[in-house]
């Protein structure tokens, strides 16, 4: 179908803007009323970023774009960025590896919660800052069990003793008592009593925020990350409520984004600044993974927890993690199959 | 005709709904974070590693790192092989000569090196004829009490490692002497199976390139472990600051909310407002 798609395009004329503007002006929509338009759209009278968003305006879905077209929108996007921020940058759309399908493994029993990742993440990846902060690492606080010799006889049911009939004489959980926490703040980590779980985007093989998205602007590339082009995303959030791994991030307002502290390195489907209204999420760091470096959680984590690599490659060290150490997933019984798996030594 | 036309306006008019401001107007919107970035930083452990940032003019506009303005443990590095060199001979029974590996010097990064032989040279300071435990009184900031070596829990002793005839090397027990940079060859001969994960990748850390034949920085014992310390293998730190709580909440004392609560519980009754149970259950077991 994509190829029928692409013959199409092929055999149409290549619009520019100037002869998209052309065309307008033969269909009757006069050029004053076609730039009043274009003011109105984006609330500036800049002409740059009128050009660009009024040509975002008809851009197609990203699958769907020749390189030509991909080409064209890279450079819309840089000259956007470069005058919203007033820095150079680059925007790439390196297109997946043949042969290389991403996974990540994470050694729990090593993970000592300092959320360095998180941080990390937000560095590199963009992300908006202060009063409208969105982190994609969500580090999870777990507590130790404790088993209470002393309830084993107290407490229960009043009467007297219903033994089995209330589940055994141990009224109290004999395991995890706290739910898990997010905003643990101690002085140190680890805690002596707890341990920790950071949970991401699972980049699923099967992934269910793909499955429910109504404009198709979600979906999982050759290389195994599920992607999101943002310019094509409606905001529905749809796929939030899909994802069984709370992975997705949704920008209620105007990302703040310091210039000073952005990244200027940049991939259409990675870490570009996001606007109001679209979904985000992780997605290994694409900008930096498809050009072979290692994702910026992995290379700041300071106990060396996170290891990432291809699965398709038996001497990556995913690969040796999976035959070598004990290996799960969350909540696999979803039939996600996440390429996020979690280990212990 | 006509009707192509009005789709086109009603269409522009619902964009400009929607991107009325543009992200323009935040792009220098105010933030926590400083304006001038911490410079002195640290990269694994704390008080090891030292880094120090450097603004950069390069491709991307990059400094050589970023760091939490928080605890000042480096968040992202620029070029993950600055200040490296050539690993070198990889020890024992492993083949990487596919791979480029480096490591960052120890050396720069010690505590004392000024070498050490400068002391330690057989006149200032005697070499000693033996290498059993005694009491040591200089270097005590390194280890506290020398008779209570926290590594090893008594089996060996500091010249078990340091090389008694020359300081500025570390020594194996064949009498090898193995540069500081390369404490791996040391550390292995114990602890093999954290060694032979560390040679594939699985234990440690490395930065650079995932890639098979791709240019890595393996990250080697010492720089996240003090071997003079042992217990536990990683030193507590500083974690970086929590989350932003979701607007409208002002606390996450839900969070620390234990269920069930003092009392004990069956199931189904984990709400203290549920009845049965609760009048004669204050268990003496705290939490």
């Amino acid at each position: 179908m994509s190829d029928d798609i692409k013959k199409d395009r092929a055999e149409e004329p290549e619009l520019t803007d100037q002869s998209r503007r052309s065309l307008f002006k033969t269909m009757g929509l006069g050029a004053a009323s076609l730039a009043g338009a274009a003011a109105l759209v984006t609330g500036s009278d800049d002409k740059a970023e009128a050009r660009t968003t009024f040509a975002e305006f008809f851009q197609k879905n990203y699958r769907l774009m020749s390189e030509q077209e991909k080409k064209e929108s890279v450079k819309r996007l840089e000259t956007r960025y470069e005058e919203d921020y007033g820095r150079k940058v680059k925007v790439g759309y390196e297109p997946a590896e043949e042969g290389v399908l991403f996974g990540y493994a994470l050694n729990i029993q090593k993970c000592i919660g300092c959320r360095r990742c998180v941080k990390a993440c937000v560095k590199e990846n963009n992300q908006s800052r202060h009063t409208t902060e969105i982190e994609w690492i969500r580090v999870i606080k777990l507590e130790k069990g404790q088993f209470s010799e002393a309830a084993l006889t107290q407490g229960g049911y009043p009467g007297g003793d219903y033994g089995i009939q209330v589940g055994g004489n141990a009224y109290r959980n004999a395991g995890l008592i706290l739910e898990g926490q997010h905003y643990y703040e101690p002085e140190k980590v680890p805690e002596k009593d707890s341990f920790y779980l950071p949970m991401q985007c699972m980049q699923c093989e099967k992934p269910p925020c793909v499955k429910v998205c109504p404009v198709r602007t979600t979906y999982r590339d050759p290389d195994g990350v599920v992607v999101i082009d943002y310019n094509w995303c409606i905001g529905c959030r749809m796929c939030m409520g899909a994802c069984p791994y709370w992975a997705r991030r949704f920008n209620f307002a105007h990302p703040t984004l310091p210039a000073k502290e952005l990244n200027t390195d940049m991939h259409y489907l990675g870490n570009r600044p996001r606007v109001k209204g679209v979904v985000e999420k992780c997605h290994f760091c694409l900008q930096r993974t498809r050009k072979g470096r290692y994702t910026s959680c992995i290379e700041v984590c300071p106990v060396g927890a996170r290891k990432f690599g291809n699965l398709l490659d038996p001497e990556s060290e995913v690969r040796r993690i999976l035959d070598r150490k004990r290996v799960f997933r969350l909540k696999a019984e979803f039939n996600t199959y996440p390429k996020f798996f979690y280990f212990v030594d | 005709m006509k009707l192509f036309k009005i789709t086109y306006t009603v269409a522009a008019a619902t964009l400009a709904f929607f991107l009325s401001t543009g992200p323009v107007t935040d792009a220098l919107a105010d933030n926590t974070e400083s304006d001038t970035p911490k410079t002195d930083c640290f990269e694994s452990r704390e008080g090891y590693t030292k880094v120090q940032r450097v603004e950069g003019d390069n491709e991307f506009d990059w400094p050589n790192i970023k760091c939490s303005d928080k605890t000042g443990g480096v968040l992202w590095w620029g070029d993950p092989f600055d200040g490296t060199e050539p690993m070198g001979e990889m020890p024992i029974e492993a083949d990487y000569s596919h791979e480029e590996a480096v490591v960052k010097p120890r050396i720069p990064h010690l505590t004392y090196f000024m070498p050490c032989t400068a002391c330690h040279n057989g006149e200032t300071v005697p070499v000693p004829t033996s290498t059993k435990p005694r009491q040591l009184y200089m270097h005590q900031d390194i280890v506290p009490n020398s008779l209570d070596l926290k590594h090893g829990k008594g089996a060996i002793w500091c010249l078990n490692c340091h090389s008694a005839k020359n300081r500025d090397k570390l020594i194996d027990h064949f009498g090898n002497e193995i540069s500081f940079n390369q404490p791996q060859k040391l550390c292995g001969k114990c602890h093999g199976q954290i060694y032979r994960d560390w040679r594939d990748g699985i234990h440690g850390k490395r930065t650079g390139s995932w890639r098979p034949n791709g240019k890595r920085r393996w990250w080697t014992c010492t720089e996240c472990h003090n071997p003079h310390d042992m217990e536990p293998p990683f030193k507590q730190l500083e974690p970086e600051w929590a989350p932003e709580l979701p607007r409208g909440m002002t606390n996450a004392d839900h969070e620390q909310h234990h269920y069930p609560e003092d009392s004990g519980h069956g199931a189904g009754h984990d709400s203290p407002a549920s009845g049965a149970g609760h009048g004669e259950t204050k268990a003496g077991a705290g939490d």
